[in-house]
């Protein structure tokens, strides 16, 4: 079916423009998110938007969507300028978008979550039996298989992201934003995704399809648009470029897309744990019995599609979430009654997934955010339970400037800077306390290109300092790239462990559950 | 004001400045446009506003019996104020300061007779009594918080009733006085607060007592591991317990530590101003304290500031009624209006622009919707 359509002539200027923004500028005080940007959208055309984190692409999308108001600049759909006040004006004009989160309701059914806010009525009561049959009849027509009578609670996030496809697709949408569509699906979910949005646009529908990841667009879009620094530096045809030239334009210079790792030479067992339970925050077990081990001068990379146990495993390691069963020991001693403070004292680092909600106290300024965790050690406290700011804000302006963090003022707020900064600032505070194993879970999310490159460069030093590291990561790339050797995690256990230069499809299979002795879900 | 000094002198006192300036700005504001809008009112009741603010202001601050008034009101609520901004630094709702200060109360109330044989000494004992038995009320619904589950606001306001009935029981029938007004025995004269004399009535060394108060809430919320710990877990329970913070001890601590200052309040009022607990004893410091916090922005020395506005305003508001038959009530208005312009930032986003909110409320607005 996706051979159907021929990917070379894709839409051409044949093709009627069902979208156009021109001029689009958008501030945030002093912040230019937009900067006259114009993009054009033709009928049955996959168009990918390509920026980094920050670039002003999901701005862009919002502004499109009616979630946010652009200072200047007009919207085109099917030739008709229109203004898009609010979600509903963009829904109303068949605008349709595939959050990056996912606004379903868990507990509700298939159906009921397709239909919400725009229910079939009888007699003024909801419909349920319509609202089924018409749910079976969009999967049928699109091909995308889903259960009406389903929990969405039930559902593998692959499935999810089809119902929410569904959702705008039965609220007739002819213009399909998908954000960061991938960054949940294994490597074959992401094939079946792409299959699907294949036969949208041979129904006729027209896809912007927002991604940061270079490789993905080459496969699926017609035509790629790339933001830098909220302007459009260019739009291309996709037949007509390749990896490193769209890395050229996104980042506005040569990137390493691979760091080098020298030779390392591995020592003893820092962090280990060994038939590890761990429940996850709703009392379902979350990591079933996982054995690691994780030696001097390695790293010992997880893979593994979002939320297979990976925070949790995560938290138990770092002693901020309790062990169920098990045990962790930290260069041989058993921590596994210890809290996170006393893991902390005794050498353990940890670089948490989400540095916003956990990593940093946003309203915090720097040094205290540098002293999150040591402030109760000398010297910044000292007798009768008193801290000394004083010295918490000298020793954060050197791990500042060592971080290279911008700026490094320590009296900044933590909120206040970017994502990339934030992510140094907390390297900063894990790394300067010279610990002996250090957990990194997705040390790299969200930040830009620049600075994956500095957080890389520094887990390779400590790597070769003999330092014990166990990355954490959705990005296989970078599990790759980095570690020495990876485990996958499937449903909470370690399904397989493969070295670091498995091919796509190996850690493919054993992410989506489908390796060796393992069964399906 | 919530920083210490680096070696960097210019720079600091540039800091130090800009961030007073910064938070000072916002509830000046809020207290020039609400008497705008009571001149207003005044006017439209076709009397002399410029004559009811000067018997106003001359009642809060025009001679040494209105300043003593002023300070007599004001030193309840500075203790009430800190009980809240103590609590909400750590991310809290302390509705509970009313209860809080009539457990000091009656513990000043009993402790300053049963003891009063001690002499001047009895004093400093009925005090950090006082002090305990907040703290322990104020623990209460912290532990409910932290081990139960039961939300704060709800509690704190149920244990001000129990706080409330529980002492006017104790005051009108085990500790009854023999005296003409209901309410407890004298407490001992030798163990009363020294009134500060000057002319300035009532007022007494209290007031001295609760400034005292202010800075020890202050360094402990900004010079101690507890204080950290607290401020750390209101600003984000997630990255506190990442840190390894226990939240629910420090919950606990806050409510208790907050109950501890709305506790010595009680005594104070006791030791101090009435020398025994009346029935009825002093209404709503509890409540008003909330305002007052508000109006400091949860800051211990803001407390202080906004406490001697809302009690100048209370004693001017008598002056004011006795010389141009303004109305007590307007006050009220004024303190409704001033709350409202504190609190309510997008009203002043409205009126003054994105960037004031930003420095009205000392944090950046949301960006965007969903993530």
């Amino acid at each position: 079916m996706v051979e159907a359509r021929a990917r070379d002539n894709g839409p051409g200027a044949k093709a009627p423009k069902v979208l156009e923004m021109t001029g689009v500028t958008k501030t945030f005080g002093p912040v230019t998110a937009n900067d006259d940007v114009s993009l054009v959208l033709h009928r049955g055309e996959i168009l990918g938007l390509l920026g980094e984190n920050g670039a002003g692409k999901s701005t862009l999308m919002k502004i499109l969507y009616g979630l946010y108001k652009p200072d200047s600049g007009t919207i085109y759909v099917d030739g008709e300028e229109v203004q898009i006040r609010d979600p509903k004006d963009a829904v109303r004009r068949g605008i349709g978008m595939v959050h990056q989160h996912f606004t379903l309701i868990p507990p509700l059914t298939v159906a009921e979550n397709i239909v919400l806010g725009a229910e079939p009525r009888k007699g003024g009561a909801l419909d349920l039996n319509r609202a089924m049959r018409e749910t079976e009849v969009l999967s049928e027509r699109y091909g995308l298989k889903v259960d009406p009578r389903a929990r969405v609670a039930d559902l593998s996030v692959g499935v999810q992201q089809r119902v929410e496809i569904l959702k705008a697709l039965y609220r007739d949408a002819r213009i399909l934003i998908l954000d960061e569509p991938t960054a949940v699906l294994t490597p074959q979910e992401t094939e079946d995704l792409y299959r699907t949005l294949q036969e949208l646009v041979a129904d006729g529908l027209s896809i912007i399809l927002i991604t940061h990841k270079l490789g993905e667009l080459l496969g699926v879009s017609d035509n790629i648009t790339i933001i830098r620094d909220g302007r459009v530096v260019d739009t291309v045809k996709t037949s007509e470029t390749e990896e490193g030239s769209l890395a050229r334009l996104m980042v506005g210079r040569e990137v390493l897309l691979r760091v080098e790792k020298g030779e390392n030479e591995v020592g003893t067992p820092r962090l280990v744990a060994q038939g590890l339970v761990v429940l996850s925050s709703t009392g379902a077990t979350a990591v079933h019995g996982v054995d690691i081990e994780v030696r001097a001068g390695e790293i010992l990379g997880v893979a593994g599609v979002d939320g297979n146990g990976q925070v949790e495993l995560a938290e138990a390691l770092a002693g901020t979430r309790l062990v169920h069963k098990g045990r962790v020991y930290l260069d041989g001693e058993d921590v596994t009654g210890l809290g996170a403070d006393e893991r902390q004292e005794r050498g353990l680092a940890y670089v948490p997934e989400d540095r916003s909600h956990k990593g940093l106290v946003q309203d915090f300024s720097l040094w205290e955010n540098n002293a999150l965790k040591t402030y109760d050690e000398p010297p910044f406290s000292g007798r009768f339970g008193r801290i000394f700011p004083k010295v918490m804000r000298r020793r954060a302006a050197q791990n500042l400037k060592a971080y290279d963090v911008r700026p490094s003022e320590p009296d900044a707020r933590a909120g206040a800077l970017s994502g990339g900064n934030q992510q140094k600032a907390i390297l900063a505070r894990e790394l300067s306390g010279n610990p002996k194993a250090i957990i990194a879970a997705q040390p790299t999310r969200g930040v830009d290109v620049g600075a994956i490159e500095f957080i890389h460069r520094q887990l390779l030093e400590q790597r070769e300092e003999g330092k014990a590291i166990l990355l954490i990561s959705l990005e296989l790339e970078e599990v790759r790239s980095l570690s020495d050797r990876i485990v996958v995690m499937y449903d909470g256990r370690i399904v397989g462990e493969v070295g670091p230069d498995a091919t796509d499809e190996e850690l493919g299979l054993l992410m989506a559950g489908r390796g060796s002795g393992v069964g399906e879900r | 004001m919530t920083r210490s000094s680096t070696g960097r002198g210019g720079s600091v006192f540039r800091r130090v400045l800009s961030e007073a300036v910064g938070a000072l700005l916002f509830p000046v504001l809020a207290i020039l446009i609400s008497f705008a809008i009571g001149a207003a009112i005044i006017l439209a009741t076709g009397r002399n506003p410029i004559a009811a603010y000067s018997a106003l202001i001359t009642g809060a601050f025009g001679s040494p019996a209105a300043i003593g008034r002023t300070l007599v009101n004001a030193t309840p609520l500075i203790f009430t104020g800190l009980a809240v901004a103590v609590a909400f630094r750590a991310g809290l709702f302390n509705i509970g300061g009313e209860g809080q200060f009539y457990i000091g109360a009656i513990t000043a109330a009993w402790l300053g007779v049963s003891l009063g044989f001690l002499g001047p000494i009895a004093l400093p004992i009925t005090l950090v009594a006082c002090i305990i038995t907040g703290f322990l009320w104020g623990a209460i619904p912290g532990a409910l918080k932290a081990y139960f589950g039961a939300h704060e606001v709800i509690t704190t306001i149920m244990l001000n009733f129990i706080a409330i009935n529980l002492t006017v029981y104790l005051a009108l029938n085990p500790l009854r006085g023999s005296g003409l007004v209901p309410g407890t025995e004298n407490v001992a004269a030798a163990a009363r607060i020294p009134v500060l004399g000057f002319g300035l009535g009532r007022a007494n060394l209290g007031i001295f007592v609760a400034i005292l108060a202010a800075v020890v809430a202050y360094l402990i919320l900004w010079r101690t591991k507890r204080g950290f710990q607290i401020r750390a877990v209101g600003l984000s329970p997630g990255a506190a317990n990442y840190a390894g913070i226990p939240i629910g001890r420090n919950t606990v601590l806050a409510l208790a530590i907050g109950g501890a200052f709305a506790g010595l309040g009680g005594g104070v009022e006791v030791m101090g101003v009435y020398g025994k607990m009346a029935v009825p004893f002093v209404a709503n410091v509890g409540f008003n304290g909330i305002g007052v916090a508000l109006l400091g922005r949860n800051h211990p020395f803001g407390v202080v500031l906004g406490a001697l506005v809302f009690g100048g305003l209370f004693s001017g508001a008598q002056e004011m009624q006795f010389q141009t038959d303004v109305p007590l009530s307007l006050t009220v208005v004024l303190l409704a209006v001033i709350l409202l312009l504190v609190t309510a930032t997008r009203l002043v986003e409205l009126i003054f622009g994105k960037r004031a909110r930003i420095l009205a409320s000392g944090t950046r607005p949301e960006k965007g919707l969903g993530q």
